[in-house]
Parts: structure tokens; sequence; C-alpha cells
């Protein structure tokens, strides 16, 4: 009886611990998936796609003089004076959240997206994502340069070698190739309905995608305007089959449900990001006459007056609004003084104005660009023309995505303007000018791009004047530039100066002006 | 198959032993007496070579059936054992003596097992459960400080139920937790501390606690000090391998108390005490505010007139906390102690010194003991808790700071307007302005109520004269409903109109496990080999529903009902663990002792094979006094050495990435932080240790001392970063390798010990040190990022480091460790933006714990003393003073000072470097008092070798004389009566976080922290 019982109760615990290899199989966490359906990926990417340049935006926008920065004395306007001055922020991760996203945010989430895509045969999705990629390596390589490519993502490697940039141009090049074989593809599970469940920005329309890859494919070879192999035909021919209207801008429309506010335009009155940020003297005198002896249409709709009605920008050369008496200090880009929030706001200042990303107008100006360079007026001037007017039409459209600015451009003002800016022999002037108000307070990337191309103060060979007409560099550059102008952001401070070192320093990465040294594409180097 | 075949070799072996010998038994009685011929009660009478046997009742009365030939065992902690073969009498009466150290004393070591001290070869200690119970603290873990050799204890503030963090032996793990296993009565129980990462509003950055804003109390708190009787407190991974994984950082080992023989019994027993704040903060009161009333709260402004209203806003804010307890227990045993019982209940209730701040908790305990018939024996205990808290907030804009803050010529108890909304006295807004104390305390809310049921069932079964068999099954379950209110007018609540979160935590650990033990075979008269195996499982499950609210429509009304915008978020999390353990013991001459063990744990959170580990540990003891009996004339001693490994395993879910929900546009799933590591291992820590038990003077005087080092190799580092390339941002990745080394002494002594008066002395000597001795792919730090609270100071450490380091913007030096100071400004210049160490280090020297207890008649009176020596503090609350102009140091700002050091003009590493002579004026130098920028560092504020003395705790009892009841007695007890040191804070006793916090945590990090006050207690014991 004993010994049975003692058998009996050894015997049951032997068994419980048996068949420990199941009950062992608790380790997937139950309050997160580890895969989900292809088209749950791209909502955040799409989101970070437009909305993540509008971060770093705040900071490249005072290198490209769009705007100044006007509180008084803190830490928080010495660095952004910094910036103003050409420089950078040293230990923190200030302008570099495109890094975070591009390679967090797509990261491993793009990858997995674009493997259930292919396994299921929904060539749409496919396309999209090697759109996005193709995106985040042309969008970071255009900010920093040198990047990881070529190593990124491998698991088990904590230690990246960066790519040099010509390689990621290729790069870019040979994903949108891939892009626009799969999104022309209408076979397998190709499904708009499916693709719209995550695709905020096209709907599902695997067209519209299309476009947007000849586009991206645009833009990408016009910055190798430097060089002897810029092909001005090809870009006119990418365009071409990019957009053909506004219709088919690139924007997000925020959805303003999140209790955490994330999901409101970054520049919006809510997440109260620009409440100090102020136009600059530089894209006023684009607008006020001062440049092209004719006032801008577009400059009530998206600039700020002043107490006295009148337009003023901030000298970028001082802190804070600098000499301006306070009856000229500019109102807040949403149209209110000091740090007044309120609607409306206006333009894509707004919380629910939807975001872009890549637009109509911005890729007829491309054009123009490379008909100009290659001779051919004609193209050149209808291009300028179409992007002139599908500009305004664009800010009409903004200033109506959160019913904020109720009077519109109308069509007379319109033609009034066009027949005004259009000179008789069209220059890069004017079509440089021109882009960088259509991408005014949103195509910072795109902007910075520009300048650096024409390295801030090029000359037209044609006409002897400057690109970017009165744009003149801080005076007071900041000390760890050495007098030199700046071409790139360092890489991410918290991804890269503390835990990938010795691949930073192999690029000259520690060097105090590495923000400084001129990049690949924008120099003649082949 | 293999399993099968193991069953019926086992089945096998059982059946085939042989019969237990049937004897003629008889009844055997007798009475225990001690060294003053007063009976003892609770003496264990065990009959040799069984568990069978009984406990004398409390007129020292034992009743036992044993054969004759057999021998009785009388044992009880603290006294020299005897044994006594039974032959024709009847009756056997037996005197115990009483020792300061014995080898032959009884101890309760690893799964509950009772050894001979002489036979162990590993570092353990007692503590009595009537030491812990008298400090009438409410937490138990709190009165071991000093009390065991090796142990550190920080409680996270003064405040009633705040959390406290104890280790054993130092910091090893960087990032995970450093505090020990508990086990009650064999069972494991759950001693978490909430981490404020269960909350819904932790997923946003503005409205994040991040363990730093709130605390939440220690389970182990739930239990009531008074139904303890024992705590074993095995330190080193050589006692505690037996318990695995969840051992590593040793075992604290609780056994309840039961009931005795005789006939039952009600003891009653209350405490009244009253609590005052020990140390006040002290502000300046001379200048205002730096714009006058219209700054913020800083004060480099123009002096308070003469003619201002000042008012003591400090003194008046704090009141005196009130305690009451009342503990009412029934217990008995039948005469022959076949049955006990012991059924207790308690009520607490403490008022703490911050108004509206208050724990309560009610306890109702059970405990049987039965012997079924004569081969098997059954123990149940359950317990019950009841609590409830109430805590202040504290650091970042907690009521501490709120009222150092408050302008001295506002009176901060007119807290509301008129119109009953918050009283506001600068014209930085809502969320710019700390609360006012009141209003903090008043509105704010951070209340927490668990009920906690914990059941424990074991059966022995002796069906064989040479081994037991002992299932154990125990269920540990708890709901905690924890409730967060940040008021829509608050400091902290403002912006999103008010904050509400709720978190409910339902816990439920299982655990099963089977001993099956063989007894010491002889194999001559003077060898035998003995030992056991066992198996558990373990079966932990967390569910964490939380919700936060937002926007409140009714400003007071406190529900998720009244909020506009809400988010909810759950946390499940499970583990499994399976092990399978033995040990063997060999015995020569009852001097040399030899045991092995060895233990395999299978567990769910390392991915396969690597979750199944073996390791083993052997230790040694030599008791060389009975080797050699010559040495006895003098002393007797052992000496003792162990080696082991032990194996640890990951938290849950870190190795598989997991996709979160975004709250971006359109929402959709994208990867968290976290980057997978599918060739996670589990660590390992290999320790070895050697000591000596030596007494003299007849066990007047004993000595026990300990040298241990432990090296943990593959450490897993939570939370590590590494470059975004990777498509991550953190990662859970082995590689750390840290080193631990220390000293443990523990003198005992008994100087005078006569009829009317003695003296009993117990002295614990501490010393450790951790040391990182590599990071995972030679990364330069690892930091625990809730530790990062004011200013750029955090538990960061490095390779060479101490795993108590803390890392920071600390100031440049030249070659010759001179300050650099900049050319333009004349103020130093710090690291910014790197983290640097500069050579502090929190872990003391070492520590000496002194507990004296002194008896003369019906009188007796105990204290213990605890010494520290050295050790760094970062006094932050110092450094938010000063950047404030509050600390009565920034006084004489408008006397001009040189900063020594040299300038950074180029020839500051040079022979002839430039003395600074740069004359700064602190008044009107906004960086000379502040650190926003790459000027001015914390570490003016981090105190270098701080030492105190503290009088932890102080009985007198007096026993009433035996008419008054059947016992009586009455009693006075003061804790944190009274400290001297050399920290110019409030109390160097002090955690910045909660004892959620893995690594090193907050410990030694004071920030805006209530130092824990003086309590007086008295009351009566009385049993009838």
């Amino acid at each position: 009886m004993k010994r049975a019982a003692a058998g009996v109760l050894l015997a049951g615990a032997l068994a419980l611990s048996a068949g420990c290899t199941d009950y062992l199989n608790v380790n997937n966490n139950p309050n997160v998936p580890t895969t989900v359906a292809a088209n749950l990926y791209l909502p955040p990417m799409e989101h970070w796609m437009a909305t993540s340049p509008q971060y770093d935006g705040l900071l490249i926008g005072l290198y490209n003089q769009e705007w100044a920065y006007a509180l008084g004395s803190s830490f928080a306007s010495t660095y952004r004076y910094n910036f103003q001055r050409m420089g950078y922020l040293s230990g923190s991760d200030v302008s570099a959240q495109q890094w975070r996203d591009v390679y967090w945010n797509f990261g491993q989430n793009l990858t997995d997206m674009m493997t259930k895509a292919r396994a299921e045969q929904r060539w749409d999705i496919l396309g999209v994502g090697y759109v996005l990629r193709a995106w985040g390596w042309q969008t970071l390589t255009d900010l920093h340069g040198e990047i990881p490519v070529k190593e990124a993502y491998d698991p088990g490697r904590f230690a990246f070698d960066y790519d040099p940039q010509s390689y990621v141009y290729d790069q870019v090049h040979v994903l949108l190739d891939s892009a626009i074989i799969y999104l022309n593809r209408t076979d397998g599970a190709v499904d708009p309905t499916y693709l719209a469940q995550g695709d905020n920005i096209y709907k599902g329309d695997r067209t519209k995608w299309l476009k947007f890859a000849y586009g991206l494919y645009a833009l990408s070879m016009n910055h190798y305007s430097n060089k002897s192999t810029y092909k001005p035909d090809s870009v006119i021919k990418l365009v071409d089959n990019s957009f053909q209207s506004g219709a088919d801008d690139a924007l997000l429309t925020y959805t303003g449900i999140d209790p955490g506010l994330q999901d409101l335009n970054f520049l919006g009155q809510t997440r109260d990001n620009i409440t100090w940020y102020r136009q600059a003297q530089f894209a006023v005198g684009l607008m006020d006459g001062s440049d092209f002896g004719v006032v801008d249409p577009r400059m009530t709709r998206i600039l700020s007056p002043a107490a006295d009605s009148g337009y003023y920008g901030l000298d970028i050369n001082q802190p804070g609004f600098g000499a301006l008496p306070p009856s000229k200090q500019p109102y807040n880009f949403w149209g209110y003084p000091g740090s007044t929030h309120g609607h409306p706001g206006k333009y894509v200042f707004d919380d629910k104005a939807k975001e872009p990303i890549m637009t109509y107008a911005e890729l007829q100006f491309i054009k123009a660009e490379a008909a100009l360079r290659k001779g051919d007026q004609a193209t050149a001037k209808a291009a300028y023309t179409a992007g002139v007017s599908a500009s305004i039409d664009f800010v009409n459209a903004r200033n109506q995505d959160d019913g904020q600015w109720p009077t519109q451009i109308s069509s007379a003002e319109k033609s009034a303007f066009l027949a005004a800016i259009t000179p008789a022999t069209l220059t890069l002037t004017d079509v440089m000018s021109q882009k960088y108000i259509a991408l005014y307070g949103w195509g910072h990337n795109e902007i910075w791009m520009d300048l650096r191309r024409y390295h801030y103060t090029d000359k037209d060979p044609a006409t002897g004047q400057q690109v970017f007409p009165n744009f003149s560099p801080p005076t007071n550059l900041y000390p760890d530039n050495g007098g030199k102008l700046v071409y790139r952001i360092r890489p991410r401070y918290n991804s890269e100066y503390v835990w990938n070192i010795p691949a930073l320093q192999a690029i000259g990465g520690l060097a105090p002006d590495y923000h400084t040294k001129e990049m690949w594409i924008t120099t003649s180097q082949p | 198959m293999m399993k099968k075949r193991l069953l019926a070799v086992v089945l096998g072996v059982l059946c085939s032993a042989a019969p237990a010998l049937a004897q003629q038994t008889k009844t055997v009685t007798g009475t225990v007496t001690g060294d003053e011929g007063a009976p003892l009660t609770g003496v264990s009478v065990i009959i040799k070579g069984t568990q069978n046997g009984t406990n004398t009742n409390d007129q020292g009365r034992y009743s036992v059936r044993v054969a004759p030939g057999q021998v009785l065992q009388f044992r009880r902690i603290g006294t020299n054992p005897v044994e006594r073969t039974v032959g024709a009498a009847n009756t056997i009466d037996v005197v115990l003596h009483s020792v300061a150290a014995n080898l032959g004393a009884v101890v309760v070591t690893a799964l509950g097992r009772q050894v001979e001290a002489r036979s162990l070869g590993t570092s353990q200690q007692v503590v009595s459960g009537n030491s812990v119970a008298q400090t009438q603290r409410p937490d138990f873990v709190n009165a071991l400080q000093g009390r065991v050799a090796g142990v550190t204890v920080t409680s996270s503030s003064g405040a009633p139920g705040a959390s406290t963090e104890i280790t054993i032996r130092g910091v090893s793990s960087i990032s995970s937790t450093n505090q020990p296993l508990i086990v009650i009565d064999g069972q494991p129980v759950d001693n978490q501390t909430l981490n404020s990462g269960v909350f819904a509003s932790d997923a946003v950055t503005s409205s994040m606690f991040a363990n730093r804003t709130v605390d939440f109390t220690n389970r182990a708190s739930d239990f009531n000090p008074e139904d303890i009787e024992s705590i074993t407190v095995l330190k080193g991974p050589e006692a505690a391998a037996l318990y695995g994984i969840d051992a590593a950082n040793g075992a604290i080992l609780i056994t309840t108390k039961r009931g005795k023989p005789g006939a039952g019994g009600v003891e009653y027993s209350n405490d009244f005490a009253i609590v005052k704040l020990r140390t006040m903060p002290t502000v300046q009161q001379v200048y205002g505010r730096t714009n006058g009333d219209n700054g913020a709260f800083q004060y480099f402004g123009a002096p308070y007139a003469d003619t201002a209203a000042k008012y003591d806003n400090v003194t008046g804010f704090f009141r005196d906390g009130v305690t009451q307890r009342h503990n009412l227990a029934f217990s008995g045993a039948a005469p022959d102690n076949h049955i006990n019982y012991r059924i207790s209940s308690s009520y607490l209730n403490q008022r703490g010194v911050i108004p509206n701040a208050m724990y309560r908790r009610i306890n109702v305990t059970g405990a049987s003991t039965a012997n079924v018939n004569d081969w098997v024996k059954t123990d149940l205990s359950l317990m019950y808790a009841y609590d409830n808290n109430n805590q202040p907030f504290k650091g970042d804009g907690g009521p501490f700071l709120g009222l150092l803050s408050w302008p001295a010529n506002d009176n901060a108890a007119n807290w509301l307007t008129p119109s009953g909304l918050r009283r506001t006295v600068t014209n930085q807004g809502l969320t710019g302005e700390y609360d006012n104390p009141y209003y903090n305390v008043y509105k704010n809310k951070n209340q927490a109520t668990t009920n906690r049921l914990t059941g424990n069932f074991t059966l022995t079964l002796t069906p064989f004269s040479w081994g037991s068999i002992k299932p154990n099954v125990g269920v540990d379950a708890y709901s905690t409903e924890n409730l967060i209110n940040r008021d829509p007018q608050s400091y902290y609540g403002a912006l999103f109109n008010g904050i509400l979160d709720q978190a409910t935590d339902v816990t439920r650990n299982l655990n099963e496990q089977t001993l099956f033990n063989v007894n010491a075979h002889h194999f001559t008269k003077n060898f035998s080999i003995g030992g056991f195996l066992g198996q558990s499982v373990l079966d932990q499950r967390t569910n964490v529903e939380a919700i936060t609210g937002e926007g409140y429509l009714s400003p007071t009304f406190v529900s998720e009902n009244n909020t506009a915008n809400r988010t909810t978020l759950t946390t499940l999390t499970r583990r499994r663990l399976v092990s399978g353990f033995g040990q063997i013991t060999a015995n020569y001459h009852d001097y040399l002792y030899l045991n092995y063990a060895g233990r395999n744990d299978w567990t769910s959170t390392i991915p396969r094979p690597n979750n199944s580990f073996f390791y083993p540990s052997a230790s040694a003891s030599f008791v060389f006094s009975d080797a050699f009996p010559s040495i006895q004339r003098f002393m007797t001693g052992k000496l003792r050495a162990a080696i082991a490994e032990v194996g640890r395993d990951a938290p849950p879910y870190s190795y598989v990435p997991g996709l979160q929900f975004k709250p971006t546009t359109g929402n959709g799933y994208g990867y968290n932080f976290w980057g997978p590591n599918y060739n996670l291992k589990p660590e390992f820590a290999k320790s070895h240790e050697y000591g000596t038990e030596l007494s003299f003077f007849h066990d007047r005087l004993g000595l026990d001392a300990t040298y241990y080092q432990k090296k943990t190799t593959d450490q897993i580092v939570q939370n590590i970063r590494g470059s975004y390339a990777t498509g991550f941002i953190l990662f859970n990745l082995n590689g750390a390798t840290t080193q631990n080394n220390g000293v443990e002494l523990t003198l005992r002594g008994t100087p005078v010990q006569r009829r009317d008066f003695s003296w009993d002395f117990v002295a614990n000597y501490d010393h450790h040190h951790g040391k990182v001795l590599s990071l995972p792919h030679d990364l330069p730090e690892s930091y625990v990022s809730d530790t990062w609270l004011y200013g750029n100071v955090r538990s960061g450490t490095a390779p060479g480091l101490s795993t108590e380091s803390l890392t920071g913007y600390f100031f440049l030096r030249n070659k010759q460790g001179q300050l650099l100071i900049d050319p333009q400004t004349g103020l130093p210049i710090n690291s910014n933006p790197n983290f640097i160490n500069a050579g502090f280090d929190r872990t003391p020297k070492y520590t000496v714990g002194l507990t004296n207890t002194f008896r003369y008649k019906r009188f007796s009176l105990s204290g213990l003393l605890d010494f520290r020596r050295g050790g760094d503090i970062y006094n932050a609350t110092q450094s938010y003073l000063v950047a404030n102009g509050l600390a009565t140091s920034t006084l004489n700002r408008d006397t001009p000072v040189i900063i020594p050091g040299v300038l950074r003009d180029g020839n500051e590493n040079t022979s002839h470097p430039t003395t600074n002579n740069i004359v700064v004026n602190p008044a009107t130098e906004t960086q000379f008092f502040q650190q926003t920028s790459s000027e001015m560092s914390q570490e003016l504020y981090i105190q270098k070798n701080i030492n105190w003395v503290r009088l932890r705790d102080l009985t007198l009892t007096y026993q009433l004389p035996a008419s008054f009841a059947r016992s009586a007695s009455v009693y006075v007890t003061g804790t944190d009566l009274w400290m001297k040191t050399n920290y110019t804070g409030l109390d160097p006793l002090t955690n910045g976080n909660s004892a959620a916090v893995g690594g090193a945590g907050g410990a030694g990090i004071d920030f805006g922290n209530l130092p824990v006050p003086r309590t007086f207690n008295f009351g009566i014991r009385l049993g009838f």
C-alpha cells in the first residue's frame, strides 16, 4: 500500500516533467503579432515617408533660408541659430529623423512586406515596396552622402561599412527598375482593394505608384546635373512617364484620431513644432517682388504678415527677430502673433493639411531644368508654365484641405501672374526660384539638394546671374565649419557616433567639419 | 522511450525495497529545559533516521511513540543538539545549552531540508522571525539590513508602501534584476515591483513615468512579519544552485510559524506608532524669483523686502504619521503533536508624514501539520493578504520638490483659488509650474489595492526506512488594481486635461516540486552516502490590463467613463520552467562532508536548443576540530569550500522581435525597438567561495568568515543599443562579463550569561565589489535609461568600471587632472555630449551591522547599529536647488569667484598651462549655477565616500509577571531613530527609481526623495 502510493506519486511527478517540449512553447509574445498581412505594414511607412522629412525639415529649412528661429535666448534657440549659421548640434539626434525612419520604420518592416507580397504574388505591393526602398536610400544619401546599404539589415552584424554615394545612386536605380516592372503587372494577386487598405497615399491605385516611380527616377537622374554623364533627355522622358497633373500628387491625408496626436500634420497647430519659426528674408524676397518685380499671389497664402500687414522676413544672420521692430515681426505660420495657436491655419501648416511627398509641379520644374540645360527653350517654357500653374493650384488645394483659407487664387490672378513671370528667354534662375516656391515649407530635402547642386551661389552661365537670386550664405558661419558651407548632415548620433565608430572613421565622419564635406553627387566627379 | 525506462527503474527500486521493520513501540514523554532551567518550547524531537517526531509544548513537554533502540534527537535552533537512545525508561528529560555558534546546531537549508551546520559546505545565515518582527517594520525585507552579512537593502523612499530593493553580494547583472529568490515554506513567491511600463500612458513620451515619478509596493511586503518563524539567507549560487535560475542572486528561505503542542492558546499583540520626519530640508529665503513675480520657480531675483511676510512652508506641510497594528493568533497542537494548527490575522494601518499617504494591510493566515499515520505527514499553509496603498508622487514634479520650490513669501497651504481651481503663483501656466505640494497630494493620486492568496501543500511520505518522498504543490496568486490620477489642472496632467491610468495586474504562479530523498547509507561505520533527486515545474503568468484616459469632462470625477480619449494596453507574460536536480552527500567520520549537486533547467524564454542547460556544484566541509580533537581545548572549527555554476535565462519574449500597433496615420503594424536574437543563450555565473566557522570559549564566541568570487559570462544585457542599420534600435544580447568578489565576516558572542543578566552580540561585516569586464560587441557603455533622472548623470557602466558606477557629462581635465576652463566664460568645460567615467562608484567600501541584545531579569534591550563606509551618492536634489537658486549654498552669489583650473587655450597639456584668472560673478553668469550647457557639470553634486552610522532599530521589552496572563510583555521600539553621516543631503539611503528597475538601478541617486522617517512604537503582547 505505502510503496504503491509512493510509486504512483513519483510516477506522477515524472509525468509532470515529461512532455516538456510542448509545455515550454509559451514564448510567442501574446501581446503582439510577429507577422501580419502585407498591407498592414504599409501605413506606418507611408506616414513616415511624408512626416519624417518634416522633422529634419525644421533644421534643413534653416540651411535653405526658408525660415529662421525667432525665439530669444534659450538652449533650444541657440542650437537652431547654429543651424542657421550652417552648423549642427553635436551629440544629438536632432536633424537625423529620416535616418531613424528609413533604417528602423522601413527596415525589416519593408523586407517582411516585400517577402510576403512576393510569396503571395501581390506584385502591386511588391512594386510599392521597391519604390519605398528606393525612396529611402535616395533620401538618406542626399542628406548624408555615404550611408550603409550593402550590409544594412544583415542579421548578426553590429558594425556596418559605409557605401559610396555612387553605389547608393546605382542601387536606387536598380530598385526603381524592379518597381517599374512589378507595378506594370496585373497578373497574380494584384488587387487594388487589398492594397487600398494599407495605402493612404494612392488608395490602392497601382498606376499612380508607377508614375511615382518614374517621378522619383527623374528626380534622382536630375541630381547628376554637375556631371558629364548628365542625361537631360532621360530626365525629360522619365518626367513624361510620371505625374500627368496635380491629381497624381503624392499626398498623405492625416487621420487625426490618435489620442497621442501622432497622426496629425507635423507642421499643424496642435503639434506645436513651428511655433517660433518665421519666414526668412530670402524666401520673402522670392515672392514679394524684390527678385522678380511682381508680387506672387501665393505669398499671402503661404507666408504670414506682420502687425502692420506687411510681409517681412527674418535676417538669418541675427538671432531671434533681429532688428525688426515689433510691428514688422511676422506672425507665425498659422497667421497668429507670438505663440498663439489657432484655427484656421494656412497652406501645409494645419492639423489636417495633406502632406506632400512629391508633386506634379516639382516634376515639371525638373523637366524644365533638364530642357534648359539641353537648350530646348520651348520644352522648358511649357514645363515651367505647367509647373507654376500647378503650384498655384496646389496652394489653393492645400488651403482647402482643412477649410482653412477661403480666399482662393483666381484663374485671372493666375494668368496675370504667369504672364508677368514668364520671360522671353527662360533662365535657370526663373526655373529654380519657382521650384523653390513650389516646394516651400515642405520639400526641404529637394530644395537643399538644388541649393547644393548650385553650390548655393553658383551663377547661371547663360546670364551671369546667381541661380538663386540674392541668396547669401550666413556671414557668421558656425565655428566648426572652418569657413565652409554645409553640404551634408552627420549620420544619426545615437546610431553611428556611439555604436558604429570605426566605420564612421573610415569615411572621415569624426572630423568636426564633416558636415561641410561636399558629396559626390554635386561634384563633377564621374 | 527513455522516460518510460527510467520510470520502470524507479518503480522497480520501490517495489523491491525492504519493508520497514515492524517494531514494538511505546510512548516516551519528557521535559526539555534550557540553561536556566526554564522549559523550552518548540524543540524538535525527531526519531533519528526518520522524518517522524514532535515538538515540545510551551511547558517544554513532549510525547512521542518510539521503539526501544531507536535514537531521539533533540534540536532547537541556536542550541547544541542532544541525542538519547531509547531504553527501558518511559521518561527522558533533556537539558539543551544555548550557544552563540555551534557546528552541531540544526539549520534549515536549500529545499527546506534541516541539516547540521557542520555538514554545510556553503555560506548561509539565519535570522529569527522574532528579531525581524520586533522592529515593527511592515515589510520584513527592511529589517534585514545589517542582520545578514552581504545583504544590502535599499528602500525607495520613506513613504508608506514604498518599494524596497534587496541584493545579496552586490550587483552583478548590468540590466536585469539583482534581487534574490524568496521562498516561503518551500514555495517560491513573487516579489515584483510593478513596472510603470505596463501603463497605457507609458507608450507616449510626454506622459510616461519610466519608473521615476511613481512607486509601487514590492510584493514581499504582503507577508506579515509576525507569521515568520525564521529566515535563512543562502548567499551564493553555491547554495542556491538547488533553486535554479531564479536564485542566481541568492535565495531567502522563510519558514512560517506552526502550532506548538499543548493546550490551544490565543496570542494578541498590538503596535501603536508615531512617525516623524527626521530631517527637514532647508532652502534660502533671502532672494526672490528671477523676474519678480513673473518668473518661473527660479530664485536669482532681488532679495525679498525686509517687510515681506515669510512662510515656513516646509515645516507646515509635513504631519506626524500614525501607525496602528493588531495581531491575533490562535494556535495549538495535539499532545503528541500528530496534528497542529495556527491561525492568525493582522491589521495594519499606516499614515505617512506626507498628507494623504497611507498603507493598510490585512492578513489572514492558516497553517497545519498532521501526521496522518506513521508514514504520511501533511503540511498546509494558506495566506490571504489585502493591502491598499496611497503613495505620493516622487522626483520631478513631486510634492517634495514642489514644496522646496514654493516661494517663501507665499503661503503654500493656501492651495486653491476661491473658485476651487489650482492656485498658481507664476505666469508659467499649469504645465510650467510645479504643483503646489498640497494640490499635488490631494488631487493627484497613486493608489494600489492588492488581493493575494498563497497556498502551499506538502506531503511527506516515509514508506520505507531508507528514504522519503516529498511532493509539494503551491500557488501564489494576486491581483493588483492600480489607479493613477493626474488631475486636469496638475503639472502632470494639464497638457492632456487630465490623465487617468488604470492597470489591473493579475498574476498566478504555480509551482510543483517533488523530492525523493535517500537517507544516508552507512557503507562502513564511519562512511556514509545519502542524497536526493528532485523535479520541479514552475508556471508563471501575469496579465496586466491597462487603460489610460485623457481629457476629463467633469474635472473632479475620477473615472475612465469621464475621459474623452482612451487607449488600452494588454501585457501578458508567461514563463515556464521545468527542472530536474539532485544532490549526493558523502560523510566521512562526521568531520568531512562532500556534496555534489547538479541541476538541469529547461526554460521557455531561451530558444532551442540552448534552453536546456546543466550546471553542477560541489562543496566540502571539514570539521578540523573533530579530525584533530586536541584542538578542541582551544576551539572548534570547520573549513568549507564550494564551487558552483548557475545558469540564468532571459525575460520572456526577449529574442523574437514583435510587431507593434502603430498610432500613426492609418495605423498598421511595425517592429518595436527590439531586434531579434535567435542565438540567445543562457548566461552563466561561476563562483567559488571559501570560508571557516570557528568557535571559542565553549561556543560563547563564534566567527564565520567567507571569501567569494563570482564571474558571470555571456551575461544577457537588455535594451542595449546598436547602429540603426541593424533595422532596429535596441537588442537583448549575450556578451557582458562581470566579476564580483567580497568578504563577509560574522562575529557572534555571549560575553555575559548569568541567571539575571546576559549580553549577546552579532556583528556582520560585508565588503563586496562588482566590476564589468566586457560588454557585448565591444560597445562603449551600457546604461539603465530609467536612471537618467536629472541632469546628465545615469547608472552607466563600461569595461573596467564598477557595476554601480555613474557616468555623465563630467568635467574635462588636463593630464595633470586640473579642470579645463573655457577662455571665453571662465567656466569649466564638461564632456557634453559624451557620457564619461569620472571614477564614481556607489558601492560602499564596507558595511557593518551590529546587533546587541541585553537581558536583565524581566527586561530585554536589543538594538541594531548600521555602519557604512564609502560609496558615492548623487545629490540631484541639491543640484536642482542650486540650479534654481534655492540652495543656501547660493546665498554668496554676489561674491565673485575664480574657478581653479587651466584655460583650454592649447597650452593646457604643455608644461606651462595658463592658470585661470577669469573672474566670474555667479549672480550674473547664468551658467554658473545651471547645467543646461556644456559648462558646469552635475559632477559637483556627486558626493564621494559617504559614511554613515545609523541606529536602525532599538527595542526595550518588559516581561510582565505570569499572574497577569499566560505570557505578557510590553515593549517600546524605535526605528531609524538616529543617523550621523557626512552626506549633506537629507538621507544617503535613497533610490531615485523604484525597485522595478534592473541593473544597479537608482540606488544612490537622490532626487526629490522623501527620506525614511523616525518611528516610535509601543505595544503589548499577550498570550492566554
